[in-house]
């Protein structure tokens, strides 16, 4: 303990959510604004004194850090705890008191990772994190919501568990259980698991199909806090871990490209939003793979510039649904009649993820396509500028113009009719993230200053990066021209990796199903027929015994005895004198001769 | 006759035998049923308080008999009104006085016809099992052992159900059978102990192996009808089914105990060469007894025999705790006979419950009562529960004692046991099954009342003493430690004697 006034932020939020229930009716609101207002003032109080405190023996063996507050873990507390306070305006008007404690307590465990500083903590907040949001799922009515939110919970218990195997066995190995930086040359099996444990949660492909399926099927206002803080705190343990470490070059490239490619031929807004998610995460993971101090910068600033526009992205899909009733392509269109503000908003959101110079995108993304170039990693380089081509015509052009252009494509006129603008508070966090995609944009030195290595300067406002980006974006916006009918959604399910997974969870309970079913049920079986027939058999046979020949022979004793005692007095006593007589008389004669006898 | 404290204040082992005579007779001159009821309840209360007082003032530090009483009684041949406790018998005692008035309570309207008599039997009954455990003269402790028979025999005979006679008859004729033999052994004592009756000077006295063997094989046949033993046990089934409900409560609660205390007080001291000869053989039948009344008790479909036979079972455990002669068998099968008698009354209690208002003792007429008597499938669960040994009940600590102690002995006996435990929870689970829940169809329960006051409170003490022994059990041991502790350092002293003899 260095400071004697660290309040952990996280405690903030959960004590909230605990006590939201005591307070309705008009209370609720300036409550609800009132909790992540404290969380994030509380953010800022820690943030100004980098230190680590909470330290914590538990079980006299272990030393537990809850707040490891520097440079890294200060942007990535920062922006979590501002995006609490977007996403809880955006959600005020939910009704549902559970889902606000899902959406706190998500959001705790999110900001507990980041100020975590060794692995049990950290698997506290991770199960935490993924509990907490599954219920953001399951709080959704849509039919296949349940299913959803029990692969969601199924796929993180899953990584969960790796995760606690890396670490049990890093700590059996190493006897530590900090969670600091690893080196690649003496990576051994734990680290491998860990990685893939935290990976898991950033979407790295092939670990990232639940994003997609997870993000489209979560409540409106569940899948704004979604879509900020699984990936990014991910983002963020990859970065305190694993930064340097080569394959996740390989894997963020791999991501950015795979991510945008399904976004491009998506027909579910939520759906294509998650693509660009995982395309968007790519370059963050690339950035922790290469590794260097401004590859580590860039990472972060996306991340930080990324929550907000992507959130904006979601908030907007989100308005966009609750108007509509759906959230397919191949249904909507043509609504710049209807939701004018709507529009203006996503398209700052689209405008930013696509790195318009102005925007937050432009000052961040560009960050680790820089250092890849710096690292004379060339090829990471150009494929990642490449996919900002794909960036901009899924979420920039092809998203906005099949939403509010055109004309609208789907069967419910009146429900077109009656669409509108959402209710203040959505517009509100809207406008706020917006406010914020520019003000990153416009004035870099904010974000910057916060950045991990804030001495490496970088300048995105120079000549050849506008000449470049704007190079790109005209291209694209003529490719696009020429294109757009062959961009145009089809009302599919997009065959992806997930395949695999639920293949596997048929096989799995083919599995469950057949052969072990049957082998329980024979086994059912013969305890039923040998084990309980054969004891009740038992028991019925000595039952049986007991009564038919231990008691037999007691009883029978007992008649016997009766019975000869009957028979010899019917013999002896008839009542006649002359017998009896006879009978003492000779019994007299047989005493006396024997007498005489012997 | 260093062995004894002298009792010289308030003669309160005394008062204990007969406060219940005294009160028979003053039921004599009472005729209506309402005062018999009442004056039964109040000497029994009062005798019950009394033996509380007793426990509170016995002195757990010592071996000796205390609260001694000592008179001539008959000058030839010398026969002496003498009385006692010690660590074997005062739980006993108390557990004797706490039962009787809860019998009586559960005979209130159980019982419709000649209640007058009916309590003077049970306040007979009550003089003669008290004067038992304190008895420290042997024809003092015979004639009371013999007279115990008597208002047992009337109140199955007289109150008990369609096959009264046969069950009385047979109850009677056996266990006096089995008594026979122990009269000359009594007989036979005396002129060996310069014509004494005197109990505790009869004990480690070196008699030969062969006469030690007779002697062990007459107090073998009296105590194991009564406690009873397989294959001794036959009277206890019928005897059980037939009895009103304080008379089962009586024959498992206390009659039972009677010949497990004789083995402890008896057949241990006097006659240790051949107690040690024989022992394999009482283990072994133990275990058969264990064993076999968990078979049968699965198969009945008559819940007083389903307990009686449970007795059978449980008794075995007791027997196998003593005769595996260290302290952990013994203490845990002093507190097991306590145990059983709290836990195998209240079942009995429970079932007669169920028969005042179904009038069938038949498991398949009481299906599905849980729902229209909550508070009495509570109280049945818990006793079901620790009929078979459940932790946290009182018979757990009890069992896992009397398993610990065979442990001690010999590995083979003691996992020889554990099937009975499985069986013990196997036929009261199926009962506890049917009883609460039954199947799909269930006779129409719904005119059932569920307990009333009286019945609550009959109830209570009992699941008191279910939670306080199976929680708390070192309360209870305190009172037997120095005792059983003193009993097996004698047999120790006398093992080594004899070797040095030899």
């Amino acid at each position: 303990m260095t400071s004697s006034m660290f309040i952990h932020p996280s405690l903030i939020m959960i004590f909230g959510a605990l006590l939201l229930p005591f307070f309705r009716g008009p209370f609720r609101t300036p409550y609800l604004v009132t909790v992540p207002v404290l969380t994030f003032l509380n953010v800022l109080y820690i943030n100004s004194t980098p230190a680590t405190h909470g330290v914590v023996e538990f079980m006299e063996r272990w030393t537990l850090t809850f707040g490891r507050v520097d440079e890294l873990s200060i942007v990535f507390g920062f922006i979590m705890a501002l995006m609490a306070i977007i996403g809880t305006v955006y959600s005020l008007h939910e009704k549902n008191v559970w889902q606000h404690m899902a959406a706190w307590f998500y959001v705790a465990g999110s900001l507990g990772v980041i100020y975590c500083g060794d692995y049990l903590v950290l698997f506290l907040f991770w199960e935490m994190m993924a509990f907490a949001s599954t219920f953001l799922i399951w709080f959704n009515r849509d039919k296949d919501a349940l299913t959803a939110g029990f692969r969601y919970l199924l796929v993180h218990t899953f990584g969960g568990i790796i995760l606690l195997l890396g670490f049990v066995l890093r700590y059996q190995t190493t006897g530590d259980i900090s969670f600091v930086l690893m080196d690649e040359s003496q990576a051994q099996l734990s680290t491998w698991l860990i990685m893939i444990g935290l990976m898991l949660n950033a979407a790295v492909v092939p670990l990232h199909s639940w994003l997609p399926d997870a993000y489209a099927k979560s409540t409106i206002t569940g899948g704004v806090f979604m879509c900020a803080f699984t990936t990014k705190t991910a983002v963020y343990t990859l970065a305190r871990g694993f930064a340097g470490f080569n394959v996740l070059i390989v894997l963020g490239v791999i991501m950015a490209i795979y991510g945008i490619i399904y976004a491009l031929r998506e027909n579910d807004i939520r759906k294509l939003l998650g693509w660009e998610i995982v395309s968007q995460v790519g370059y963050m993971v690339a950035g922790v793979g290469i590794g260097t101090a401004l590859a580590i910068n860039g990472t972060a600033a996306h991340a930080f510039a990324h929550i907000l526009y992507k959130g904006l992205l979601f908030m907007g899909a989100g308005a966009i649904i609750q108007a509509m009733g759906t959230s397919k392509l191949t249904e909507l269109g043509g609504l710049y009649k209807k939701m004018p503000q709507t529009m203006l908003l996503m398209l700052v959101g689209a405008a930013s993820v696509s790195a318009f110079p102005l925007l937050s995108g432009f000052v961040s993304k560009s960050m680790i396509i820089a250092a890849s170039y710096e690292e004379h990693i060339m090829w990471a380089g150009f494929l990642l500028t490449m996919v900002s081509v794909g960036t901009f015509l899924a979420a920039g052009l092809r998203l906005p113009w099949l939403l509010f252009f055109g004309t609208y494509r789907g069967q419910e006129k009146k429900k077109f009719e009656e669409a509108k603008d959402p209710s203040w508070n959505m517009q509100l966090a809207m406008i706020a993230a917006a406010t914020l995609c520019f003000a990153v944009g416009l004035y870099p030195t904010f974000l910057y200053s916060m950045l991990p290595n804030p001495e490496i300067s970088y300048h995105p406002y120079s000549n050849y990066h506008l000449g470049e980006t704007l190079q790109i974006l005209a291209i694209t916006a003529i490719a696009f021209y020429v294109l757009k009918k062959h961009l145009t959604p089809k009302d599919v399910q997009l065959l992806d990796l997930d395949w695999f997974y639920r293949k596997g969870g048929r096989v799995f309970i083919w599995c469950a199903r057949k052969p072990i079913q049957n082998v329980d049920n024979i086994w059912g079986k013969a305890y039923r027929v040998v084990g309980l027939e054969l004891l009740m058999t038992a028991a019925r046979f000595w039952s049986w015994f007991d009564w038919n020949v231990i008691d037999k022979i007691l009883d029978g004793s007992a008649y016997t005895v009766r019975n000869a005692g009957r028979k010899i007095s019917g013999l002896v006593q008839r009542g006649q004198i002359q017998q009896l007589l006879c009978i003492t008389v000779g019994l007299a004669m047989l005493f006396i001769i024997s007498a005489i006898w012997f | 006759m260093d062995q004894l404290i002298i009792n010289t204040g308030f003669p309160i082992l005394s008062w204990l035998i007969f406060m219940p005579l005294a009160a028979t007779l003053l039921l004599i001159f009472f005729k209506s049923d309402s005062a018999a009821r009442w004056i039964a309840l109040s000497a029994t209360s009062i005798t019950a308080l009394m033996a509380l007082k007793l426990v509170f003032a016995f002195d757990k530090t010592t071996s000796k008999y205390q609260f001694v009483e000592m008179h001539a009684w008959v000058q030839s041949p010398t026969i002496q009104y003498v009385i006692g406790v010690d660590g074997i018998s005062i739980l006993l005692l108390l557990m004797t006085a706490l039962i009787m008035p809860f019998c009586v309570l559960a005979s209130w309207s159980y019982i419709k016809n000649r209640v007058r008599t009916y309590m003077i039997c049970l306040l007979a009954m009550e003089t003669a099992m008290i004067g038992v455990f304190v008895a420290l003269d042997f024809v003092l402790f015979y004639i009371l052992w013999e007279a115990m028979l008597i208002p047992m025999y009337l109140l199955i005979g007289i109150w008990g159900g369609p096959r009264k006679i046969y069950a009385s008859i047979k109850f009677f004729l056996y266990t006096l059978a089995g008594s026979v033999l122990l009269l000359v052994a009594i007989i036979w004592l005396y002129t060996a102990n310069s014509y004494s009756f005197f109990i505790p000077d009869m004990a480690w006295q070196n008699y030969s192996l062969t006469a030690q063997s007779l002697l062990f094989i007459a107090f073998f046949l009296a105590f194991a009808i009564k406690v009873p033993m397989f294959p001794f046990h036959t009277w206890l089934p019928a005897a059980h089914v037939e009895a009103p409900t304080a008379g089962s409560v009586i024959l498992a609660s206390i009659l039972l105990k009677m010949g497990t205390y004789g083995f402890l007080r008896f057949a241990l001291p006097i006659t240790p060469d051949a107690t040690i000869q024989y022992l394999p053989y009482v283990l072994w039948l133990s275990i058969a007894g264990i064993v076999y009344g968990g078979f049968t008790a699965l198969a009945q479909q008559d819940m007083k025999k389903l307990v009686a036979y449970s007795s059978v079972s449980h008794m075995g455990f007791v027997t196998l705790g003593i005769f595996a002669l260290n302290s952990e068998g013994i203490e845990g099968a002093i507190l097991q006979m306590i145990n059983h008698g709290v836990t195998t009354g209240a079942l009995f209690l429970c079932i007669g419950m169920i028969y005042e208002r179904t009038h069938s003792r038949e498991l398949l007429s009481a299906t599905g009562i849980g729902k229209v008597m909550p508070v009495f499938v509570t109280f049945f669960t818990i006793f079901g529960l620790s009929s078979f040994a459940f932790p946290g009940t009182n018979s757990f600590v009890g069992e896992f004692m009397i398993l610990a102690g065979a442990f001690k002995y010999d590995v083979t006996i003691a996992l020889a046991a554990i099937p009975g435990a499985v069986l013990a929870a196997a036929y009261i689970l199926r009962m506890l099954q049917k009883v609460i829940w039954g199947g799909e169809n269930n006779p129409d329960q719904s005119y059932l009342a569920d307990l009333n006051f009286r019945e609550i409170i009959t109830l209570t003490p009992f699941l008191i003493f279910v939670f306080w022994i199976g929680l708390g059990p070192g309360v209870f041991l305190d009172y037997i430690h120095t005792s059983v502790n003193h009993l097996l350092e004698q047999m120790q002293v006398y093992q080594a004697a004899i070797a040095v003899v030899n």
